[in-house]
């Protein structure tokens, strides 16, 4: 146990924590939005993640013919580079998620009761999207090309507040808000908070399942993309296993702060992002990710579904 | 006509008398027992030999396969972090071999009960959650026990254990390189132990509770079931055949390392366990079987093999969502049992 | 009636797939033999496999162009660079009664196999196995007399990558990062006793764990280090790097082997990876032999990666053996463990072994410096 580095570097490491944290509450947006209307955990959304981020990477060498050393860019050309990256991560990731409900889920959905099956199922779709791409890119890394560059805007208490991460706090902020009101005011959004309040119910209502249901993965493959585009703006560079790396982080970061919850996501994954921070200056990066999920099972023993979980009798199997 | 494996089996099985029961089920044991003599045939796999193959990963996984059975497809308890306690059967097994002189067979009963004790251990701490959460932690639990392997130089770190003995000739049997059908042998011997115990629970107390769970928690309490209590057993009783595996796989493989034990055993053994139809014993063998024994006889396609993997529980999944071989239809319960009439 | 028609398609199905495809037992030859190499093949480490199995199957070919009587056949033995796999498939390899030799990659695996290669006494010559106890009679993963490499091992590598990184460098603060890889580890161990008292902190970043090194970096900045010695692989090392450089860090960034990859500068940015100064007991194909580098080339349409060189190497010291008729195990395990063997290597180096299996002599070992975005050979470390 050495504090020297926490203390020294307080502030830094508390604006990257936070920083990583928001990247955490995008991916985790994803899984608590399927989890939320059908209560199981979408265990192919960590590759939703790995095809957005290659196909933003894509999207700026192949469309627009950049290369990994190309030099960054400014003014509007860097805006609708930009944008076109996010639009088309975010295509891709929304595409892919609509698919993978039809291809792993739907079927069985009417299947059986069993939600066990569906997991498996899902397991089996992300085996062939992780695979799939590892033939692909035989299995080395792809690197973005810096096209935003990371000018330090302020430095507080030796601290540097970067562009880009500053513009992933700021759209994470703009999806949350956005996403907490489609869920509560539009008409949609009223159909996916009664599909995961009662399935059978809902159907006897005559809310049409399947678009509520694709719907959802569809917003949640949306957001995916969205946090695919900024994880790259950020860190530039990506490979076929870094969606179990993230997508089990995000999945702690949506379990700690109640899954099925979007504020429960917000919370959850700042939450891990500190704590990853703060146990890697205190005791070792090694020792990172046992500390997040000794505190993961410290917080539901104390509050069986998380920071902000919904009661236990939705909890149920 | 169809055959359907399993009720042709149940029926064979339920119009047998005493004896010839004991007949139908000598003769099935002997025949297991002499697949090693079926290296060179048709079943031949690649690049490893037949009568390793048999005993990993078709025998290991078989036995772990049967211990989440338990956990998962008995009771209803989502355990993402099973091989959490096949790694501490196979640590148990290195670290006694490096600082003491006991043999395999005295390793196995110590390295089964620090199984069970971890069970219980993490059992007690988190089995009042229920699902999904239940899920994250024992997924947790199983990174823990590995980055914690890795993170420690006592046990070798990324290095691993390296030369656990082998088992010492027992019975005449030897255990080492070039005898891969003893090791089969002894893995078999307490895959059938682990079934008749399973059969043996399934009809008495634990195994009506442990359904009652699986059906429904809340009603199974209110009847007076003491669910956590059986929980708990479901747990241990799992965490002991995973290290029991750990244990042998140790002493096969002479050699052990942080890496072996990842999340992937898991999710691996669970597909397993699903796949072939939770809860039915017959089941589970036949599904850890084959996707064990898949992998390794298309190793030739190597670069797309997990692919296929994937594209198999995909495709299976969808055609047969209750496993190759479900349990029979008066224990399931509600939708898809009432939908089949 | 439908069910049961789907139920019986997918049991076909499972067992089509399972018994199907079963023609793969090749009927050898008496005049062929199988040189194996156990590697990553697939996996995240394929791209390291995938570059020295070439040079294998290059050395083997040119070989074949020009002598018919015993024909050499390669065996791909995939272990994908895990532990696990490596016992397994090691036994295969050993099983295979026409396997006559065999090219390692990882150290990991290659001890796991060990067992399986000593019962049956064949040899292993490894292109990149460089870990120190492979060689160390005191050690339970001691492998000869069937282990030889023909790289140095790392107990010589950290040392070296010790003085290149402190090169110059005034009162240097020594900061190692570890990425806890076997290799790495043990990597990190021979660099630390190497700086001595210029070793200041480390940290360990599991690799392929770790996407933000900010907390590291914290260190590394609390430290004030001036050097920055990673010791793991290309890709996380890059990650780190780019990021360390963006956080304003000035001073010196060296790396081992596993950094050594042509795509080291450039997933770490031009500008980030300008001076990174790396070591390795291992020479470029092009530096080694213009005439074998066009050769693999043309055969293969691609760069030669790390390790190239060495599998090609390896792969001819077997192929040596073979044609002074050495055809059995026991004969090429001798062949090699005969005090006058020697072999000159693809840069017209004379190379011997030790009875430790490991070269005779001080070993090689070179520097390789990152200039403009491409990885630089800077002469012996």
């Amino acid at each position: 146990m050495d504090f020297s580095v926490l203390t020294d570097q307080f502030a830094s490491l508390t604006f990257d924590g936070i920083a990583l944290g928001f990247i955490y509450v995008l991916i985790a947006l994803g899984y608590t939005m399927v989890y939320g209307v059908l209560r199981l955990i979408n265990f192919a959304n960590s590759e939703v993640f790995m095809l957005g981020s290659f196909a933003t990477i894509l999207v700026s060498t192949k469309i627009f013919n950049y290369t990994i050393e190309s030099d960054p860019i400014t003014g509007f050309k860097l805006v609708y580079t930009l944008l076109a990256m996010l639009l088309g991560s975010m295509i891709v990731s929304g595409l892919v998620s609509v698919l993978i409900e039809i291809v792993a889920y739907r079927r069985l959905r009417s299947r059986t009761s069993n939600r066990l099956t569906s997991l498996i199922s899902a397991i089996g779709v992300s085996i062939v999207l992780t695979e799939g791409v590892r033939i692909a890119t035989s299995s080395a890394p792809m690197g973005s090309p810096r096209l935003l560059d990371k000018i330090t805007l302020v430095t507080i208490w030796g601290a540097d507040i970067r562009l880009d991460t500053l513009l992933v706090i700021v759209f994470a902020i703009i999806l949350l808000i956005t996403l907490d009101l489609f869920v509560n005011k539009s008409r949609l959004g009223k159909g996916i908070r009664a599909v995961s309040m009662d399935y059978d119910t809902s159907r006897l209502m005559g809310i049409n399942l399947n678009k509520v249901i694709s719907t959802t993965f569809l917003i949640g493959g949306l957001g995916t993309g969205a946090a695919a585009f900024f994880y790259i703006t950020v860190y530039e560079m990506t490979r076929f296993s870094i969606g179990f790396e993230l997508g089990l982080a995000a999945f702690t970061a949506a379990v700690l702060g109640g899954i099925g919850n979007i504020r429960g996501a917000f919370a959850g994954g700042i939450a891990l992002g500190l704590i990853e921070m703060y146990a890697s200056a205190v005791l070792g990066t090694q020792w990172r990710s046992i500390t997040a999920f000794v505190i993961l099972i410290l917080v539901l023993l104390f509050k069986p579904n998380g920071i902000f979980g919904e009661s236990l009798q939705q909890a149920r199997v | 006509m169809s055959i359907n494996l399993r009720d042709s089996g149940a029926t064979l099985w339920a119009n047998a008398n005493k004896w010839q029961r004991y007949l139908i089920a000598g003769a099935v044991i002997l025949a297991v027992f002499a697949l090693p003599l079926l290296e060179g045939t048709f079943l031949n796999t690649p690049s490893t030999p037949f009568e390793m193959v048999l005993f990993y990963p078709i025998g290991v996984y078989v036995l772990m396969a049967l211990g989440l059975n338990v956990v998962v497809g008995k009771s209803g308890l989502l355990d993402l972090g099973y091989v959490a306690f096949y790694a501490v059967g196979a640590y148990t097994a290195g670290i006694l071999s490096m600082h003491t002189k006991l043999n395999t067979w005295e390793i196995l009963p110590i390295g089964i009960a620090l199984a069970m004790l971890s069970g219980l251990v993490l059992g007690a701490a988190v089995l009042r959650l229920r699902g999904d959460y239940l899920a994250i932690v024992t997924l947790g639990f199983g990174e823990i026990i590995r980055i914690t392997a890795l993170n420690t130089s006592a046990v070798g770190g990324a290095n691993g254990i390296t030369n656990i003995p082998n088992p010492p000739t027992t019975f005449g049997l030897k255990f080492d390189l070039d005898h891969p059908r003893s090791f089969y042998w002894i893995v078999l011997i307490l895959i059938i132990l682990t079934i008749l115990v399973i059969r043996g629970l399934s009809v008495r107390r634990p195994g009506r509770a442990w359904e009652s769970i699986r059906q429904d928690e809340d009603v199974a309490e209110l009847m007076g079931v003491n669910t956590y209590k059986y929980k708990l057993w479901a747990f241990i009783f799992g965490a002991s055949v995973g290290g029991a595996a750990g244990v042998l796989f140790a002493s096969k493989a002479m050699f052990i390392a942080p890496n072996i034990f990842s999340y992937n055993v898991s999710i691996l053994i669970l597909a397993f366990v699903v796949f072939g139809g939770m809860g039915n014993i017959w089941g589970v063998v036949v599904g850890a079987v084959l996707l064990s024994y898949i992998p390794e006889k298309i190793r030739f396609i190597s670069d797309a093999r997990m692919l296929i993997f994937g594209l198999v529980l995909i495709i299976m999944m969808n055609l047969r969502p209750d496993g190759l071989l479900p349990r029979k239809k008066r224990e399931k319960i509600g939708v898809a049992g009432e939908k089949s009439k | 009636m439908n069910k049961k028609i789907k139920t019986s398609a997918a049991l076909v199905a499972a067992f089509a797939l399972a018994f199907g495809a079963f023609a793969t037992t090749s009927a050898s030859a008496a005049t062929t033999v199988k040189i194996a190499y156990q590697g990553p093949l697939t996996g995240p480490e394929a791209q390291t496999g995938t570059d020295s199995l070439r040079g294998v199957k290059l050395a083997i070919k040119l070989y074949n162009a020009k002598n018919p009587a015993v024909k050499v056949e390669v065996f791909e033995g995939d272990d994908q660079g895990d532990d696990a796999q490596g016992g397994t498939v090691g036994a295969g390899i050993a099983n295979d009664d026409a396997v006559v030799g065999v090219l390692t990659a990882y150290s990991g695996p290659t001890i796991a196999a060990l067992p399986s290669y000593k019962a049956k006494g064949i040899a292993i010559v490894s292109p990149s196995a460089t870990r120190a106890s492979l060689t160390d009679p005191t050690s339970t993963s001691y492998g000869a007399p069937v282990f030889h490499r023909i790289v140095s091992n790392d107990d010589l590598q950290g040392p070296a990558l010790a003085r290149v990184a402190t090169n110059g460098v005034k009162d240097p603060t020594v900061f190692v990062v570890d990425d806890q890889s076997s290799y790495s580890v043990g990597l990190t161990k021979a660099v630390k006793a190497a700086l001595g008292t210029a070793f200041q902190a480390g940290d360990s970043a599991a690799k392929g764990a770790v996407s933000d090194f900010s907390a590291t970096i914290a260190k590394i900045k609390k430290e004030k280090a001036n050097v920055v010695i990673y010791t793991g692989y290309y890709a996380d090392g890059a990650k780190f790097l780019k990021q360390l450089r963006d956080k304003g860090y000035k001073g010196v960034y060296a790396g081992g082997d596993g950094v050594l990859n042509s795509e080291f500068p450039k997933l770490a940015g031009k500008k980030q990876s300008e001076g990174a100064r790396l070591t390795a007991p291992t020479v470029p194909l092009d530096v080694a032999s213009p005439k074998v580098y066009a050769a693999f080339k043309k055969e293969f349409k691609a760069e030669p990666g790390v390790y190239s060189t060495e599998a090609f190497d390896a792969t001819n010291i077997f192929l040596q053996a073979i044609k002074a008729g050495k055809t059995t195990r026991a004969d090429i395990l001798a062949y090699l463990n005969s005090s006058s063997f020697s072999y000159k290597n693809t840069a017209g180096i004379t190379i011997k072994f030790q009875p430790s299996g490991d070269l005779s002599g001080s070993g090689l070992m070179n520097q390789f410096v990152v200039k403009a975005g491409t990885i630089k050979l800077n002469g012996k470390a």
